[in-house]
């Protein structure tokens, strides 16, 4: 039964090359995807292309019903695997935040990573201003801890909060996602905007 | 070799490798993927190298301090170490591997990079105070159904989508 | 195009199959089936009286007695050193620090062996280990340890060298005046639970 590492307590130098092969097929799939390209992420809020929403969502949901269905042959135990905690001012006024980082800088830690590996300039600024960003918390951490720990509700989950089965929920985000896939590719016919596509 | 206009790999199926990566992830090591952390691993050992006195005694630097191992040798570190080189291989098969600087061409390149380091430094001090970037808060707490996860991702996007008109000079 | 259609159909099928099956708890420390049958074959879980009687008289720390029945039926007659854990109780959050631990021998006993096995199988099942069950359970205990018969002459040598030795635990367990006390039986209190270990994650 899975999780594999915690549960066999397998050395932590095996959770480090685990971690980096884990890393290798993410920074692969993401570049495939088109994710090192600012202006194919930056698509996704114009709407002359959203694979944005088309890889995140499928990832989203592969790794879901994965695990839902792990989960009922008894292949993982869901007590143990990571639930993000959950502070809800922090999420949304941080989550906010990065908002405005992906439209201004138009990239997110991850792809800005997968970016500069192959040589994306904008990418390797992008981290910089991460560092420099971060840094910056660090530095001025006491003014926002207390918005950093209010609220504190712990690994929340979604389907707990609406009292709904995870079966069920998972039902409806693909649903949601399904129709958001239909209307997105409707906008790229709509927003299409062959000289940028041509570009990226 | 690939056909003009379709050299990426199929949003769909790359959604689909990569959401078997973060499968596995799950399932091997009980937790999902992640970036923001690694770089606040970077600048927490920057600083604790230039003043490790000031790092242990920062409410801030010093919960990522202290353990058994340093904070550039953990997971996410690794993990991200990995990103960079599956990146790179990726873009070596398709031929993707150039220094270039993308951006609209109705803008400079100098502002590009400011545009890029202003948007890097939202995004880093948002990730810290929000506890995880797209991809360590969004993307994996959406896996395993979290809410934080849901509230991060549509802050994320809901924001991006809001203040797109403000910006669309940059982009189109 | 082609590919969202069929990723959609394939999804939504999926999630239909997802959504109607039933909700599902694992516990990685649990045993299932096979495995118990297993383990009950081997029958490794059985402690004899003997060796019960033995660990007593030399005040074996090793060994932790819990009797699973009534609370009236211990306080009639329970053996020295016992803990009182009445069957409907097992699970519940107090004794848990007993039952699931990893550093005493727990021997369950009730008068026969059927209530001691019923609860060593579902301790058993949780993924608790160091449970066993005394065999033959109390009735067994009184007839070997407090009434032991001579052998007979056509026995075996070790019949009468056993035979002996019970005589032995007879006089430690009855000659001492008190059989078994209840004085001994402390109110223990609940100890704070164990917890699995968590693993980190997210970006922090």
């Amino acid at each position: 039964m899975g999780p594999i590492i915690p549960l066999f307590e397998i050395s932590e130098e095996i959770n480090l090359l685990i971690a980096f092969l884990i890393g290798l097929g993410f920074g692969f799939a993401l570049e495939q995807a088109g994710f090192s390209s600012s202006r194919k992420l930056a698509g996704m809020f114009y709407g002359y292309d959203i694979t944005v929403l088309k890889v995140f969502f499928t990832a989203a949901i592969t790794a879901m019903l994965g695990l839902l269905f792990m989960n009922y042959l008894g292949m993982i135990d869901m007590s143990i695997v990571y639930v993000n905690e959950y502070f809800m001012s922090s999420a949304i006024v941080g989550g906010v935040i990065m908002g405005a980082g992906f439209i201004i800088g138009g990239f997110c830690p991850g792809t800005s990573v997968c970016a500069a590996a192959i040589g994306k300039i904008d990418a390797m600024y992008f981290i910089g201003g991460s560092l420099i960003g971060i840094l910056l918390f660090g530095q001025t951490y006491p003014l926002w801890e207390h918005l950093h720990n209010a609220q504190q509700l712990g690994s929340l989950k979604l389907s707990d909060t609406l009292g709904l089965p995870d079966g069920l929920l998972g039902l409806i985000v693909i649903v949601a996602a399904v129709g958001m896939f239909w209307i997105g590719e409707m906008a790229e016919k709509r927003f299409k905007r062959e000289d940028i596509s041509k570009e990226i | 070799m690939e056909m003009k206009g379709n050299k990426y790999m199929n949003p769909y199926l790359a959604g689909l490798m990569l959401g078997i990566v973060l499968l596995a992830s799950f399932y091997l090591t009980g937790r999902g993927l992640g970036a923001s952390g690694a770089m606040k691993s970077v600048v927490v050992s920057g600083v604790s190298t230039v003043s490790s006195e000031y790092a242990k005694n920062s409410h801030f630097y010093s919960k990522y301090l202290g353990g058994e191992y340093s904070p550039m040798k953990t997971w996410l570190v690794l993990e991200v170490l990995g990103v960079l080189i599956g990146g790179f291989i990726s873009g070596a098969i398709s031929g993707r591997l150039k220094f270039k600087l993308e951006k609209s061409p109705k803008i400079t390149g100098r502002k590009r990079i400011w545009l890029a380091i202003i948007g890097g430094a939202l995004f880093g001090f948002g990730s810290q105070l929000g506890r995880g970037c797209t991809s360590g808060a969004a993307l994996s707490g959406m896996a395993v159904m979290s809410l934080a996860g849901y509230v991060t991702m549509m802050a994320i996007f809901g924001t991006a989508f809001a203040l797109a008109y403000f910006f669309r000079k940059n982009w189109i | 195009m082609k590919i969202r259609f069929v990723l959609s159909i394939v999804l939504v099928c999926l999630g239909l199959v997802a959504a109607i099956l039933p909700q599902r708890q694992n516990s990685s420390m649990e045993l299932d089936a096979k495995q118990l049958l297993n383990e009950i074959q081997l029958e490794n879980y059985m402690i004899s009286v003997d060796e019960m009687a033995n660990a007593l008289i030399n005040n074996d720390p090793e060994y932790q007695l819990i009797d699973v029945r009534s609370e009236e039926a211990f306080k009639a007659y329970s053996l020295p050193g016992a803990l009182n854990i009445p069957f409907e109780k097992l699970f519940d959050e107090a004794w848990a620090p007993y039952i699931d631990q990893v550093a005493r021998k727990n021997v369950f006993y009730s008068n026969g062996t059927t209530l001691a096995s019923e609860v060593w199988m579902l301790t058993r099942q949780k993924g608790f280990k160091n449970n066993y069950i005394l065999r033959g359970g109390l009735n067994n205990w009184y007839a070997t340890v407090l009434d032991p018969k001579e052998p007979v002459a056509t026995d075996g040598e070790e019949a009468f060298f056993d035979y002996r030795a019970r005589l032995g635990m007879k006089q430690f367990f009855t000659g001492e005046g008190t059989p078994a006390s209840t004085s001994n039986v402390k109110a223990k209190k609940p100890v704070p639970r164990r917890k699995k270990k968590m693993v980190a994650g997210g970006c922090s």
